[in-house]
């Protein structure tokens, strides 16, 4: 097991968000929680990141406790987040924050991973010597990924990909996505956009009001009433 | 007249030069720390008594003893931030101020305790004369200590676009959780970050050691000078300081000629508001 969460209690100064999540990702597995606004998503990766502090609970990564480790710490250990909205750095090239992407693994920016990663995001490449502040949201997003995979990752985490994007762009970062996955990464992608989410994923957590309240292989939840009822609008 | 304007101007751009560079300090500190550094002029007339004190007893002249002086306010500017800012960080707005205002008491007092308040200044200096150009003169010591300035300016700009732990600097400046999200250890880049910018009033102090005098108050101006040249400049344009530097740098050199000398951080006090009440960000700064 790569990732397991046990019993994660976690908040902001002393009021709970995260009420005793239990929360478990295998490599090379995709797996997905979902839930409503305010529910405590974004508040999980950050907890996992060491930006949120856990209250109680454990969080263990590749056998070791991480949950008492400072962000940049648990970074080395080989997870990368994409906040939302992908956040690269405004005021610095779309080179240089691929650059910072490998701030811990400096040895990966002459191993040809930039051209890797130009290759699976074209516009990078056209947009390298651009400010990162001057992009649209979909070119932030995917530099934002690709700074996010520049230093191999064992984890990638995803807080909602998809939000404020078009359609069509929706689709294509979820093509990228998918490749990903079938390269053999594993993720851990938190969305409200629950139909796209189901479908590629294996398995899911749906996370109501801070509890987890349910999990499955993604075809079982796809087909709960539930999610179909409060998710998915059938 | 005309010929006075000029050299006036000739003056107060090579000393605007120097001007940049104390700023520079104050401005990465700003900027990445999102601190305030109420002490910076007071770090400033620290290292020129520490330039008189090595330049006399070695027998040294005023632009080498950075040499000695540029380590030890590093150092000095590690264990400021350890002690003192790095516990202010996540604490009010005001707790901040009183914290460098208060070392900025700290220091004159030290000052005050050390060396009397008697002004003190280098006498030997191997950068002698002056250059003649037509009716124009130009002091040989300020045009060494302009030429010093811009070589450090050029440094601190290339290590910030070019090295690891300067990209960690303009990160942590961008967005601190992005940044320690990459692996940045924040601390230490605040850490490195306040050393360099305490370092840079160390190679000032030496530089206007040798033309002119310190004294414990002294830190009030240099302090002074350099908020106002970085409400000109805003944030984030290496250029632009060097420009806005020169501005005040003139503005106080015309103001000396053809006014009052003892007007002039009134003078420059006036452009300081005239910016914040027309151009809040400065008139290079991005944020
Ligand atoms: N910095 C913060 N300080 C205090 N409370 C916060 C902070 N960030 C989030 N919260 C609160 O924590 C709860 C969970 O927020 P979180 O951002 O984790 O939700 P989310 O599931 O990601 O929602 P969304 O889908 O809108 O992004 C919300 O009630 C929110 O108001
Ligand atoms: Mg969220």
């Amino acid at each position: 097991m790569l990732l397991k969460i046990s019993n994660l209690n976690a908040g902001y100064g002393k009021v709970p968000v995260l009420h005793e999540c239990t929360l478990e990702v295998n490599e090379h597995e995709t797996v997905t929680v979902i839930g409503p606004n305010g529910a405590g998503k974004s508040t999980l990766l950050k907890t996992i990141t060491g930006l949120v502090k856990a209250m109680s609970g454990q969080i263990v990564f590749q056998d070791e406790e991480i949950a008492t480790l400072s962000t940049d710490q648990i970074i080395r250990k080989g997870i990368a987040f994409v906040p939302e909205g992908g956040r690269p750095f405004p005021n610095m090239t779309v080179l240089d924050n691929l650059r910072m992407g490998a701030f811990t693994k400096r040895e990966n920016l002459k191993n040809g991973v930039i051209d890797e990663l130009f290759a699976l995001f074209p516009v990078l490449k056209k947009r390298s010597n651009q400010y990162a502040r001057t992009l649209s949201g979909g070119e932030r997003q995917m530099l934002a990924i690709a700074r996010g995979l520049i230093s191999r990752p064992k984890l990638l985490m995803l807080d909602e990909p998809s939000l404020g994007l078009a359609p069509k762009l929706v689709d294509e970062i979820y093509e990228k996505i998918r490749m990903l996955k079938e390269s053999g990464l594993t993720v851990l992608l938190i969305e409200q956009n629950t139909s796209y989410a189901l479908e590629l994923a294996d398995r899911g957590y749906v996370l109501e009001n801070g509890h987890i309240i349910m999990t499955g292989a993604c075809a079982e939840l796809s087909s709960s009433d539930h999610i179909r009822k409060a998710y998915l609008g059938i | 007249m005309l010929d006075m304007t000029v050299q006036s101007i000739i003056t107060g751009l090579m000393m605007g030069v120097i001007y940049a560079l104390i700023t520079l300090g104050i401005s990465i500190v700003f900027g990445v720390l999102n601190v305030v550094n109420f002490a910076h002029g007071d770090f400033v007339m620290f290292s020129m008594y520490l330039s008189y004190m090595i330049g006399t007893a070695l027998v040294w002249d005023a632009v080498q003893t950075p040499l000695i002086t540029i380590p030890v306010l590093f150092i000095f500017g590690f264990i400021v931030y350890y002690l003192i800012i790095d516990r202010t960080l996540r604490q009010m707005y005001v707790v901040q101020l009183a914290v460098t205002v208060g070392l900025q008491i700290f220091m004159r007092s030290m000052a005050l305790i050390i060396w009397k308040a008697q002004p003190r200044a280098l006498q030997y200096s191997i950068i002698q004369g002056n250059i003649q150009i037509g009716p124009y003169t130009i002091l040989t010591s300020r045009l060494v200590a302009a030429i010093i300035s811009l070589i450090f300016i050029a440094g601190i700009a290339w290590f910030l676009n070019k090295s690891w732990a300067g990209s960690a600097m303009r990160a942590a400046s961008d967005d601190l959780d992005m940044a320690s999200l990459v692996g940045v250890n924040y601390r230490r880049t605040y850490a490195l970050t306040f050393a360099i910018g305490s370092a840079l009033t160390a190679v000032a102090g030496g530089l206007l050691m040798s033309f002119q005098q310190t004294d414990p108050v002294g830190g009030i101006r240099f302090g002074f000078l350099s908020w106002c040249v970085l409400a000109l400049a805003g944030l984030g344009s290496i250029p632009g300081l060097i420009i806005s530097g020169m501005i005040v740098g003139v503005a106080e050199t015309v103001t000396i000629t053809f006014f009052d000398p003892r007007s002039r951080l009134l003078v420059i006090y006036g452009i300081f508001i005239l910016v914040l009440w027309f151009k809040p960000r400065g008139l290079f700064g991005r944020k």
